[in-house]
């Protein structure tokens, strides 16, 4: 796999990783910016600087493909750190790597939990970066399982070789165990194939598509996300290409989104710059359709003006909350796929929101005007590419396990409108700002195992007398093609609609007001920081997509 | 040469042992002397040069928030913090002790103990900076360390 990158940066040569392994590193402090590039030089590692992140965003966007991991410090002056990392999970789908002064415990696992794959304390020894390339090879060795490619293999067969002939064979053991485990499997796995005719073409992966993700939201909500499993999930969707290894991949993924959307439900809930840990207000059980109204509630109050905001620091992390809740709980009939999110009527008007990487309130304006025009769900936009996100394991199964999804519901309908925007490709922004709000925090993440039941208690509604919001059928969505930076963002938001299966009653997502008529359990829970992140500065395309993934999971 | 040569470079030596001795200097010092090489054989001296060129400004954030009334706490915290991180790149012990005490101050929310602090702060900040480039000065004196020992 040494064909020359996309845009003419060479790839890596597998046959010589861990050398060569193009790293992006992005510190605004110059010394450590200085310090770093020399050691990781000096590890024979290709390096590139930056001292923004949203520098350093541009540049992985320009040159997709250009990078095989990314270290980040966790304080930047232009984006929050755990932002970036959740932008370049969704987007870029890169091992991020944390770095920071702060070794707290809370700090460590929100890194986690946004997905880094190892957060490093400062001062960095060299010894510490030279074994990065673990992350790189992780990730190849589980693309490679989800796809059943071959190509990827190879590329992994080659790095094996390599190991197999180092003296210490620390490529088997960096670490921690799984990389020598993973490798047998797929060594398991491809011993019988003939590896000579692989031609090194890009490794294939599962597009998670609009149609397919809306099948797999489906498929979840019908067996009851307690009960799921893979297989189940696979037989449902009767997809003959499909496997169960990427039916179980995906199944992670939608869970880590919706628990962490949960989370952020939680944390941005409770107002205020820096969120004590919040306890969720009516703990779990409460009624249902009440937690709905205060969802909603809190969906419409997050489209009101800015005035009307309790918070207006930038909490993107609100705002990526709810747009994940919205998005994810609303259940969707399958024809009715979210395009965009009224994409096209506001595409103009969000596009500047999204598009912008600037975190300022104007945008937040912008989206408050745009929003009660939008919905209109098209049919037909691109398929929505479901990026892998990357993801420590860690959150996925706690909050699901015992919960219930149906909770989720209730916040199906709040979100759409915050949605659209983000819809639109705002998405980075969203998620940008949520960590920003988040790092205050201190919020124990231990309370919010599960997405359903936290959300609604936390949830609380500024202004009781809103009307919801539009609701959104949120099947899939799928961005227009001319939206195409809204796509990657889109795509995880996408992910998230599916998860709504929305009533028959549905969405329309024309200004309507919520769908009383709506069967109340159909509302997932939305977040409420989904709404408040509207208020706030939100910027909107980052943020989007994560929290749509997130709340991807059905509802049954 | 050679004879005092020599004698520089173990003076030189016996200097920058004193730092590590008396805890201006930690062991991110040493890995930063791991990193010069032929290719960057200043390397020591210029990361130094550009920690005290970048953390001046936030000496002189923190010098206007502290005038500020009331205190706002939280952004001298976060300010202190960026230039902790930033001290600990050049393994600047002193200093960071220092920092550590003044951002337990900010928690308390003790603005005298912060003012207090924060005049440490800035002594072990420019202490430091006057060792370190007296000692680099020398080591440009004294030339690369293979001149001294090649054999006569």
């Amino acid at each position: 796999m040494t064909e020359g990158g996309i845009n003419g940066f060479s790839s890596p040569r597998a046959d010589v990783f861990p050398a060569g392994l193009r790293v992006l590193v992005v510190d605004d402090d110059p010394t450590w910016l200085k310090i770093l590039e020399k050691m990781l030089k000096k590890c024979s590692y290709e390096v590139t600087t930056c001292g923004l992140a949203i520098e350093a965003l541009d540049l992985l966007r320009e040159r997709k493909d250009g990078f095989d991991i990314v270290i980040s410090d966790v304080n930047m002056p232009d984006m929050d750190g755990f932002k970036l990392l959740e932008h370049v999970g969704l987007e870029m789908d890169l091992p991020v790597i944390m770095m920071s002064v702060d070794g707290e415990t809370s700090r460590v696992m929100r890194g986690v939990q946004h997905g880094a794959c190892d957060y490093l304390l400062k001062p960095i020894r060299m010894k510490e970066l030279r074994n990065i390339w673990q992350h790189v090879y992780r990730k190849k060795i589980h693309e490679v399982r989800d796809t059943e490619s071959h190509d990827g293999l190879e590329e992994i067969l080659m790095m094996r070789n390599v190991s197999e002939q180092s003296d210490d064979g620390y490529l088997l053991c960096g670490g921690d165990m799984t990389p020598g485990k993973k490798r047998k499997d797929a060594e398991h796995k491809y011993d019988d194939k003939d590896f000579a005719d692989h031609s090194s073409i890009k490794k294939a992966r599962v597009v998670w598509t609009v149609d397919l993700h809306q099948k797999f939201v489906k498929a979840v909500n019908h067996i009851g996300f307690e009960k799921v499993g893979p297989k189940k999930i696979l037989d449902l969707m009767n997809v003959p290409w499909l496997t169960r290894e990427n039916v179980a991949s995906h199944l992670q993924k939608y869970r880590l989104y919706l628990t962490r959307l949960q989370k952020d439900d939680l944390k941005t809930s409770s107002s205020g710059l820096k969120h004590p840990d919040f306890s969720p207000r009516d703990a779990a059980g409460g009624d249902r359709t009440d937690h709905l109204k205060m969802q909603q509630n809190e969906a419409v109050n997050s489209y009101r003006p800015p005035s009307n905001l309790l918070l207006q620091n930038a909490n993107s992390r609100i705002h990526e909350v709810d747009l994940k809740g919205t998005a994810s709980l609303q259940k969707i009939e399958p024809k009715k796929v979210l395009t965009g999110f009224a994409a096209k009527s506001h595409k103009a008007s969000c596009s500047n929101v999204g598009m912008s990487h600037s975190f300022g309130s104007t945008q937040y304006s912008t989206y408050n005007s745009v929003l009660p025009t939008q919905y209109s769900w098209n049919e037909g936009f691109t398929e929505i590419q479901f990026k892998q996100e990357r993801n420590p394991q860690f959150q996925v199964e706690n909050g699901f396990a015992d919960l219930g999804l149906p909770p989720l519901q209730q916040h199906n309908q709040l979100n759409l409108q915050p949605l659209q925007p983000i819809a639109n490709g705002l998405f980075g922004k969203e998620r940008d700002k949520q960590a920003k709000s988040s790092s205050g925090t201190k919020s124990s993440f231990g309370s919010y195992s599960l997405p359903s039941q936290n959300l609604m208690p936390s949830f609380q509604p500024p202004d009781p007398s809103f009307q919801p919001p539009d609701p959104v059928t949120s099947s899939t969505w799928s961005l227009k093609d001319d939206q195409q930076t809204s796509t990657d963002n889109l795509e995880l938001t996408a992910f998230l609609l599916q998860g709504q299966n929305c009533p028959s009653t549905n969405l329309d997502m024309q200004n309507k007001g919520m769908l009383e008529d709506n069967d109340p359990g159909f509302i997932a829970e939305v977040p409420p920081n989904l709404y408040d992140a509207l208020r706030f500065d939100y910027e909107f395309p980052d943020s989007l997509e994560y929290p749509v993934i997130d709340q991807g999971l059905f509802i049954v | 040469m050679d004879r005092n040569q020599m004698q520089m470079h173990r003076q030189i030596a016996n200097i920058r042992k004193s730092f590590f001795d008396q805890g201006y200097l930690d062991e991110q010092f040493v890995q930063l002397e791991e990193l010069q090489d032929s290719s960057n054989p200043n390397f020591v001296e210029e990361v130094v040069t550009l920690f005290y060129r970048d953390s001046a400004r936030f000496l002189y954030n923190l010098d206007q928030a502290l005038e500020k009334r009331p205190l706002d706490f939280s952004r001298l915290d976060s300010l202190m913090h960026q230039f902790k991180g930033s001290s600990s790149s050049i393994g600047a012990k002193k200093v960071k002790i220092e920092c550590t005490q003044f951002r337990d101050y900010c928690n308390a929310r003790n603005a005298e103990g912060c003012k207090r602090t924060f005049q440490h702060v800035k002594k072990e900040y420019t202490t430091l900076k006057k060792k370190l480039e007296a000692y680099f000065q020398m080591a440009r004196q004294a030339g690369p360390m293979e001149t001294a020992c090649r054999p006569r």
